[in-house]
């Protein structure tokens, strides 16, 4: 402890030691058809878990594959009934413009019936999120005990969806709006033992994260005025510019609103956080990790499509049997790479960035422990399924 | 020789608080002793962290069947003992009865799918599908030939034009559909394509593939392939057939993770030329059309010889012969529900024209 009740937070990570957990069970994924992937996540979860370090004590994540399995087989049946019948509802009534669009009005409800197609996902994918984080938390445990997140996803969807039109329909303005009351809404409902979490701060005080995301649209209106004016080189120009601009300020957003957001939490018994990521060093580790994943990838890609390359030599001689044999190889080969530049990924781009993240938080106030308490366990209701389901799993 | 006391680190699982604990082997060196507890080696289970931190087997639980304290040893003499004493430090213990319960759930989670496609499916499908009004069918029908045109070649395959063929198609549509007292206005294209095929799609819309006229021996025969296809288009079965690829394409979608709905016309053209109607609704359109060759004269001596033409016929099996294994039987039933032609449908010259229509 530096400060009076000050604990730091560290990850210690090793990638010699994530690396074979990563790629041994990649490709044990690869080898049953994707169901040991549930397995694979429980493992390099337990690993990633146990290096997150808060003082001299370490995190522990208690999740098992089997249950994400269970979990993934309920969210399926569900959503096979929801999209069947959204699906067959829609195309009833989307029918008698996709086919055969009579007028202008006709064209845009045309798109419309499309995008709906999409949007009826859309509830689906921000439940799930929530269940996801609250299946991540309910498993989550240090000092042997349990942390929590309150049921809640349907108020979570019904609040998404509010804050997701409003964004959309300012045109992006009030995205700070949308960031700080969803993560408020789950901040409020987690639990760690008997604590409360609550969020405080306001959430205009994310503008100052997102002006560098207004810069950024604000050259592309420009951009559009101009094309109006017919100054395409201009207009070309501050597109460009607006583009990248914009995009480096999305970076330096996520960045800064995690550290407003995390610094303003607080836990019942005066516990507190300080956050001090910073976006020059993300965007470094992105860069370093994945130029050694591509140095890395490139290699393991030479090494393993090399004896392919060999046996290609000839094949026009060879028999009907062979050719298959070869093709069967190369799809293997294939899937192989794949899972090599997933578990490079994992370790070299996902997992400093992680490190940088977690090691910039201090918590002060750390006496605030001595009084909480164990809560009961949580079911978890279906264990990540949906999520995985809708295929939106993060990087761990 | 048991190594002595050292200090650990102690979560109760009950508060939050660390507590530094003296740990010592047993006496008898078959457990661990510290406070008040005592865990028996055979009972101690790893769990991943800096050091060795262990958990308590106790077959209650969470997800977990251990209790929520942990102990958590340095690296020292103390889990160096235990590292080897311990029988089962890395076992990943299930509680009973869990592969029972794993079976019932992916069963369960057939059944459901099950359910969905074939039965739950169906009926919202035809429910719906008799509820759409006719131009939009039409409308529907069109954009699925596009699709099948597309989908059957590498570029479009061309609908054939030639004016001599396309008078003869006229003759011989005249001849099945004048009179008949037909809901749909039938509308026939042949298809510049090898496969020997016909389908029908929504709308009314029939088409012949070229293979079919290439394999066929007398205009009696085409005509009664078409007969059995305006048998389906009659009973609507190529609207139903699309709620359904529209219901399936939603699944397919979970699967492929395509959410836009692009599947459906996909789906049903692959339907549409090889998949299938049901049992009965191909024997309805059997029925249709040996009534319809009858009643028009063309007799079902044609379509019986189809039949058999194209039993032996290995690779993808025609729309019209996909649900029925024994198609022999169908011949029989063809020849027993009409005789031969007493009209032919085509003189020789029209028929020429015909099988010539794609050039």
């Amino acid at each position: 402890m530096d400060h009076a009740g000050e604990m730091r937070v560290a990850y210690r990570g090793d990638p010699a030691k994530l690396f074979p957990l990563a790629l041994g069970t990649g490709v044990l994924g690869v080898v049953t058809l994707g169901i040991y992937r549930f397995w694979a996540k429980a493992r390099i979860r337990r690993h990633v878990w146990s290096k997150v370090q808060l003082g001299e004590d370490g995190f522990e994540f208690t999740g098992t594959g089997l249950e994400m399995f269970l979990g993934f087989l309920m969210a399926v049946v569900a959503l096979a009934v929801y999209l069947a019948v959204v699906q067959v509802i829609l195309f009833a009534f989307g029918i008698r413009f996709i086919f055969d669009p009579q007028n202008e009005m006709e064209e845009i409800a045309q798109g419309v019936s499309i995008g709906l197609s999409f949007l009826a996902v859309l509830p689906l994918m921000l439940f799930a999120a929530y269940r996801a984080r609250r299946y991540k938390l309910a498993r989550t445990r240090f000092r042997g005990i349990r942390f929590a997140m309150e049921t809640a996803a349907g108020g979570y969807m019904l609040r998404g969806l509010f804050y997701l039109a409003l964004t959309v329909g300012t045109a992006g303005l009030l995205w700070p709006l949308m960031t700080f009351r969803l993560e408020a809404f789950m901040t409020e409902r987690t639990w760690y033992g008997t604590a409360r979490f609550r969020q405080g701060g306001r959430w205009t005080a994310l503008y100052g994260a997102y002006f560098h995301v207004l810069v950024g649209m604000g050259l592309l209106v420009l951009a559009v005025v101009f094309g109006a004016m017919e100054e395409g080189w201009m207009a070309g120009l501050l597109g460009f510019v607006g583009v990248i601009w914009g995009m480096v300020g999305l970076i330096l957003y996520r960045v800064r609103a995690f550290a407003y957001l995390m610094s303003h939490k607080e836990m019942d018994g005066g516990l507190g956080f300080r956050a001090e990521p910073r976006a020059g060093s993300v965007v470094w580790l992105y860069l370093k990790g994945v130029f050694i994943v591509g140095l890395l990838g490139g290699i393991a890609s030479a090494v393993i499509f090399a004896p392919l390359g060999t046996l290609m030599v000839g094949i026009e001689e060879a028999s009907e049997l062979v050719q298959i044999e070869i093709a069967v190889l190369g799809v293997l080969s294939y899937l192989l790479m794949l899972t090599v530049f997933g578990a490079l990924t994992l370790v070299f781009v996902s997992q400093p960035i992680l490190g940088h993240f977690v090691g910039s938080v201090t918590v002060t106030g750390a006496e605030a422990l001595e009084v909480v308490r164990q809560r009961v366990s949580d079911r978890g209701a279906d264990a990540e399924g949906l999520a995985d389901a809708l295929d939106m799993g993060g990087a761990f | 020789m048991l190594p002595g006391a050292e200090e650990a680190v102690w979560f109760d699982g009950v508060s939050a608080r660390r507590q530094v604990v003296m740990v010592e082997p047993s006496p008898d060196g078959r457990a661990l002793r510290f406070g008040r507890e005592v865990w028996p080696l055979d009972r101690l289970r790893r769990i991943e962290g800096e050091g060795l931190v262990l958990a308590h087997l106790t077959g209650e639980g969470d997800e977990l069947p251990h209790d929520p304290a942990r102990l958590v040893l340095a690296e020292g003499p103390l889990a160096e003992w235990v590292r080897g004493a311990a029988p089962a430090l890395d076992r990943r213990d299930l509680r009973r009865g869990t592969w029972g319960r794993v079976a019932g759930r992916v069963a369960l989670a057939g059944v459901a799918l099950a359910v969905i496609l074939f039965v739950f499916l169906p009926r919202i499908s035809d429910l719906l599908a008799d509820q759409m009004p006719l131009e939009q069918e039409v409308a529907f029908g069109d954009a699925v030939v596009r699709q099948v045109q597309v989908w059957l070649g590498d570029e479009e395959v061309p609908l054939c034009r030639k004016p001599e063929g396309l008078a003869a198609l006229e003759k011989m549509e005249r001849r099945l559909t004048e009179g008949q007292g037909l809901t749909y206005d039938i509308e026939l294209s042949v298809m510049d394509h090898e496969m020997v095929n016909a389908f029908a799609a929504p709308g009314g819309r029939i088409v012949i593939l070229r293979g079919l006229l290439d394999e066929a021996e007398a205009a009696e025969e085409v005509a009664g392939v078409l007969a059995h296809e305006i048998g389906h288009v009659e009973a609507r079965d190529p609207v139903r057939l699309a709620f359904r690829s529209a219901g399936s394409a939603g699944i397919l979608a979970l699967v492929l993770g395509d959410v836009t709905g692009g599947a459906v016309i996909g789906l049903l053209g692959d339907h549409l030329l090889s998949a299938s109607y049901t049992r009965e609704a191909e024997a309805a359109a059997d029925e249709f059309a040996f009534a319809l060759l009858a009643r028009t004269a063309v007799g079902t001596e044609g379509l019986a010889a189809f039949f058999e033409r194209i039993e032996g016929m290995g690779g993808d099996l025609p729309e019209i012969l996909s649900t029925h294994p024994a198609s022999g039987n169908r011949a029989e039933a063809a020849r027993e529900a009409g005789g031969g032609a007493v009209e032919p449908v085509l003189t020789a010259a029209e028929w020429q024209a015909l099988r010539g229509i794609c050039g």
